[in-house]
C-alpha cells in the first residue's frame, strides 16, 4: 500500500524511564482498595440505616426490661482502635524514611492493639444477657458486633503478614505500596467502629431516656 | 484502510510479546487464564447460556398457561420456574452480560493490554459460574427457590418457605454479588488509571463512560442486597428476627433493602445499553454523536437519580403520603436525562444516511420497544393507577417492554456489532435481519396483549386460571407468540455458531468505526496492541486515520507483562505496572469460597471452614508474585 506503512511508527511517549514502583494514588491497587472500602461503607450504611429503621418501628427500644449496655469497655475499644490508627500512621512514616526496625515495631504494635480489642470484645460477648433470636434488638447487636469482629480479625491477620514481610526487609521507601493500602483498610476497619459504637451503645440510651 | 503489517508487526518481531501475554493452551490451563479478553468472552458466552436457559423456563411457563386449568405443571414447580426465570435473567444474564462486554471491550477501547487486577477478574468469573450452576442444579433437584426473584418476606421466611430453596437463593445471591462487585471495582480502576496517553476524560468513548457509571452504581447498590440477603440468611439459619414481626423485626425493611438495590439494578442494566446505542449510532451514521457532553451528563444524572426511585415499587405497602409524593417526583425527574439522551440521538440520526445493518436495526428496535415500556412506566408511576394494576399482568407487560427494550435489544446490537472483533468473522446479515424481525414481532405479540390481560384483572404469578375468567384466548395467542420470540433468539444463536467458522473475514475495522478497539486485529493479539496508542482526539480512528499521524508509546518491556498507568483526568503517563500472569489460585479461591457459601446452607460451621480455607487460597494467590526477586529494574 502506501509508503507510510513501512516507516517507523511515531513514538511520542517513552515509558523506559517511568517508575515500576508505586507509592499511592499512582497505583491501581490503591484505587482498588478505595473501591473495596466504598463497598464496605455501603454495607455499614445499610446496617446503620436498618438499625434506625427498626428503632423507628418499635415502640420501645431497647425492648422492655432490657437495660442499655455498659459504656466502659466499648469506649476503651474505641480509644485503642484510634490509637492503632496513629501507630499505623507512624509505621508508614517510618517506612518512608527507610527506618525498617521502627516500621516493624509500629506495625506489630498496631496488631497488638487490635488483638487487645478482640479480647475485650470476646469477653463482652459472654456478658450479653440476650440471644440473637430473642428479639430484633438482639439480632442487630450480635450481627453488627460479629461483622466488626470479623473485620478486625482480617485486618489484624493481613497486617501481621505485612509485619512479617517487613521483618524480611521486603518494604522500603521505594517499595511500600503494600503498607499504604494495608493502612487504608486498617483505618476503615478502626473508624467503622465509630458508627457501630454510637448505635450499639449510645442510641439505646437516647431512645430509653427519651421514653422510647 | 486495509492495514498490512508494518515491519515491526511481523510474527518474528511480535513473538516475544505474544509469548509473554499468552494464555497457555490445554484443559487444565483453561482454569489459569487471566487475560481480560478470555474472561470477558467467557462472561458473555456464559451469560448467553443462562439467557437461553431462563428463556426455556419461560416457554415452559407459557405452555402451562396456554389453556385454563392446565395440569402440565404443579403450583410449586411453577413458582420455582418464575423465581428462577427472574433471578437468572436479572442476576445471571443481564448484569454479567453487560459486565462481560465491558471487560472485553473497555481495555481495547482505552488502549491498554489488560485490566488492573486480572486474577480478581478470573476469580469473579468462577464465582459467577459456580453460583449460576448451583442454582440450576437446585432446580433440577426440585429444590429451587420459589418466592419470586425479589424473595419478599414473610413468604421467604423460614416459617413459610421451610425447604432449602430459599437458602440457595440467599447464599447464591450473596455469592454472585461478589463477582459483580469485583468486576465493578476492576472496571472503575482500569478506566480511571489505564487510559491511553492523551485520552482525557473528555475524550473517552461513550461506551466507556456508560461502563464507568454502571460500575459506580454497582458499587453502591449491590452491597445493600448483599446485606439484605445476609440478614435473611441469618433469620433463616439462626432464627434471628430481622424480618419477623413478632420479634420486633419488620418485613417492609426487606423491601426497602431489596429495592434500594433493585431499582438501580434496572439502570445498571440500562446504562451500558445506552452506551452501546450511542456507539452504534455514531458508527452507522458515520458521524460523531450529537451532544457528547450532554450525553455524558445524562448518563451520570441517570446514575444518581436512579437511587431515589426505589419506593415506587412499594406504592401499595401503605407508606406515608409525603414519602410517596417524593418518589413520584423523583420518578418524574428521571425523565429529564432520558429525554436529553433521546433528543441527542434523534439529532444524531437527523439528516444522515443511516446504514441499516443488523446492529442498527436492533437499536431502532430499542427505540420502539423502550418507548412503549416508558409510556406504561409513566402510567404506573401514578399512584392511583399503580394501585389498580399492581401485581397484575399489566406490570409483567411493562417490565418486559422495559427490560427487553432497554437491555436485550441493545445487547444484541452490541453482539452483532462486536462479534467480528471478538471472533475475526462477521455474522450473517441475512440471518441477523430475520432474527431481528422475529424478535421484534415476537416481543410485541407476546407482551402487548399482557397489558389487556392485566386490565382484565389477571394476577401475576399464578400457575393457572379458571375458564370462566375469559383469559383463555389471549393466553393461547401469547403462548404461540412466545415461540416466535424464541425462534428469533434461536436464529441469532445459530448465526453466532455458524459464523464462528463460516462467516466472512472481518478485517480490523469492518464497520469503519472510530474507537480504538478497531485499531487492534480481529480477534486481537494476545497483547491487544503491538504498541500502546497515544490519542489526540475523541475519534482516533477517524481523525487519525492516516497512519503517519498515529502516535505510540515505546519502552514497555516485552519479556514480562507491563502496561502504562496514566493520570486520572488528563491521562498523562505516570508509571508502569507489572501485571501477574496465569494462575490457578483464583479458581481455587472461588471453589473454597463457594464451598463456604453452599456449605452454610447445610451446616453453618462449614462457612467457617470455607473462610479458613480461603486464607490459604489467598496466600497461594499472592505467593508467586514476588517482584523483589526480579529486581533487574531499569
Amino acid at each position: 500500500m502506501s509508503m507510510s506503512e513501512v516507516t517507523e511508527p511515531q513514538f511520542s511517549v517513552d515509558a523506559t524511564q517511568l517508575s515500576r514502583f508505586h507509592g499511592g494514588t499512582d497505583a491501581p491497587i490503591w484505587w482498588g482498595i478505595v473501591g473495596l472500602i466504598l463497598i464496605e461503607m455501603s454495607v455499614v450504611a445499610a446496617f446503620v440505616i436498618s438499625y434506625f429503621y427498626l428503632v423507628m418501628v418499635n415502640p420501645t427500644w431497647p425492648p422492655e426490661g432490657q437495660p442499655a449496655s455498659e459504656l466502659l469497655w466499648p469506649t476503651v475499644s474505641m480509644v485503642l482502635l484510634l490509637v492503632s490508627c496513629v501507630t499505623m500512621y507512624l509505621a508508614g512514616k517510618s517506612v518512608n524514611r527507610d527506618r525498617v526496625t521502627a516500621f516493624v515495631i509500629y506495625t506489630w504494635a498496631s496488631v497488638a492493639l487490635a488483638t487487645v480489642v478482640l479480647v475485650i470484645r470476646w469477653l463482652q460477648f459472654q456478658t450479653f444477657d440476650f440471644s440473637w433470636n430473642d428479639h430484633v434488638y438482639g439480632s442487630l447487636v450480635w450481627t453488627i458486633s460479629g461483622f466488626h469482629f470479623l473485620h478486625v480479625v482480617s485486618a489484624a491477620t493481613g497486617t501481621s503478614v505485612v509485619a512479617l514481610l517487613g521483618m524480611k526487609k521486603f518494604f522500603n521507601s521505594k517499595q511500600r505500596i503494600g503498607v499504604v493500602v494495608d493502612t487504608l483498610y486498617w483505618n476503615f476497619v478502626a473508624l467503622a467502629w465509630i458508627p457501630f459504637y454510637l448505635i450499639l451503645y449510645w442510641a439505646p440510651r437516647m431512645t430509653q431516656t427519651a421514653g422510647g | 484502510m486495509h492495514k498490512s503489517p508494518t515491519y515491526d508487526q511481523t510474527p518474528e518481531a511480535t513473538a516475544p510479546l505474544s509469548q509473554t501475554w499468552q494464555s497457555p493452551p490445554g484443559f487444565v490451563s483453561w482454569f489459569t487464564h487471566v487475560n481480560q479478553r478470555q474472561i470477558g468472552y467467557r462472561f458473555v458466552v456464559t451469560s448467553l447460556i443462562f439467557f437461553a436457559l431462563a428463556g426455556v423456563l419461560a416457554l415452559i411457563m407459557r405452555l402451562q398457561l396456554i389453556a385454563p386449568e392446565n395440569t402440565l405443571l404443579g403450583a410449586d414447580f411453577y413458582n420455582q420456574l418464575f423465581t428462577m426465570h427472574g433471578t437468572t435473567m436479572m442476576f445471571f444474564f443481564a448484569v454479567p452480560a453487560m459486565e462481560g462486554l465491558g471487560i472485553y471491550l473497555v481495555p481495547l477501547m482505552i488502549g491498554t493490554r489488560d485490566m488492573s487486577f486480572p486474577r480478581l477478574n478470573a476469580f469473579g468469573y468462577y464465582v459467577y459460574l459456580i453460583a449460576g450452576v448451583s442454582l440450576f442444579v437446585a432446580l433440577f433437584l426440585g429444590m429451587a427457590p420459589a418466592a419470586g426473584w425479589f424473595s419478599y418476606v414473610p413468604l421467604a421466611n423460614i416459617a413459610f418457605s421451610p425447604g432449602k430453596g430459599m437458602d440457595f437463593w440467599t447464599s447464591m445471591i450473596t455469592f454472585i454479588e461478589i463477582s459483580a462487585l469485583a468486576a465493578a471495582v476492576e472496571l472503575i480502576v482500569t478506566i480511571l488509571k489505564q487510559r491511553a496517553p492523551g485520552m482525557t476524560l473528555n475524550r473517552m468513548p461513550l461506551f466507556v463512560w456508560s461502563i464507568l457509571v454502571m460500575s459506580f452504581m454497582i458499587l453502591f447498590a449491590m452491597p445493600t442486597v448483599m446485606a439484605g440477603s445476609v440478614l435473611l440468611a441469618l433469620d433463616r439459619a439462626f432464627d434471628m428476627q430481622f424480618f419477623v414481626a413478632s420479634g420486633g423485626g419488620d418485613p417492609l425493611l426487606w423491601q426497602h433493602l431489596f429495592w434500594f438495590f433493585g431499582h438501580p439494578e434496572v439502570y445498571i442494566i440500562m446504562v451500558p445499553a445506552l452506551g452501546i446505542i450511542s456507539t452504534v449510532i455514531a458508527t452507522f451514521t458515520r458521524k460523531p454523536v450529537f451532544g457528547y457532553t450532554a450525553l455524558v451528563l445524562a448518563l451520570v444524572a441517570t446514575g444518581f437519580v436512579s437511587f431515589g426511585l426505589w419506593v415506587h415499587h412499594m406504592f401499595t405497602t401503605g407508606l406515608p403520603h409525603l414519602g410517596l409524593s417524593f418518589f413520584t417526583a423523583a420518578g418524574a425527574m428521571i425523565a429529564i436525562p432520558s429525554g436529553v439522551q433521546v433528543f441527542c440521538w434523534i439529532a444524531s440520526l437527523w439528516g444522515t444516511r443511516i446504514r441499516f445493518a443488523t446492529p442498527m436495526l436492533f437499536v431502532l428496535g430499542f427505540f420502539a420497544i423502550f418507548i412503549i415500556g416508558g409510556l406504561t412506566g409513566v402510567m404506573v408511576a401514578s399512584i392511583p393507577f399503580d394501585t389498580q394494576v399492581h401485581d397484575s399482568y399489566f406490570v409483567v407487560a411493562h417490565l418486559h417492554y422495559v427490560l427487553i427494550g432497554g437491555a436485550v435489544f441493545p445487547f444484541f446490537a452490541g453482539l452483532y456489532y462486536w462479534y467480528p472483533k471478538m471472533t475475526g468473522r462477521l455474522m450473517s446479515e441475512r440471518l441477523g435481519k430475520w432474527s431481528f424481525a422475529l424478535i421484534f414481532i415476537g416481543t410485541n405479540l407476546t407482551f402487548f396483549p399482557m397489558h389487556q390481560l392485566g386490565l382484565e384483572g389477571m394476577p401475576r404469578r399464578i400457575y393457572t386460571y379458571l375458564e370462566g375468567m375469559g383469559w383463555g384466548d389471549l393466553n393461547f395467542a401469547i403462548t404461540l407468540a412466545a415461540f416466535v420470540l424464541a425462534a428469533g433468539f434461536l436464529l441469532t444463536l445459530i448465526n453466532a455458531v455458524i459464523s464462528r467458522t463460516r462467516g466472512a473475514e472481518a478485517g480490523d475495522n469492518p464497520w469503519q468505526a472510530d474507537t480504538l478497539e478497531w485499531a487492534a486485529t480481529s480477534p486481537p493479539q494476545n497483547y491487544n496492541f503491538r504498541h500502546l496508542p497515544v490519542v489526540n482526539s475523541r475519534h482516533p480512528l477517524w481523525d487519525e486515520a492516516d497512519l503517519t499521524r498515529r502516535q505510540y508509546v515505546k519502552g514497555l518491556r516485552a519479556d514480562r507483562r507491563e502496561l502504562l498507568v496514566t493520570t486520572l483526568l488528563e491521562a498523562q503517563p505516570q508509571s508502569v505496572l507489572i501485571m501477574p500472569g496465569p494462575s490457578i489460585w483464583p479458581f481455587l479461591l472461588a471453589l473454597v469460597v463457594g464451598f463456604g457459601f453452599l456449605g452454610f446452607m447445610f451446616q453453618p460451621l462449614l462457612f467457617v471452614v470455607g473462610f479458613a480455607l480461603s486464607f490459604f487460597a489467598i496466600t497461594g494467590w499472592l505467593w508467586p508474585r514476588k517482584p523483589w526477586i526480579s529486581t533487574k529494574e531499569n
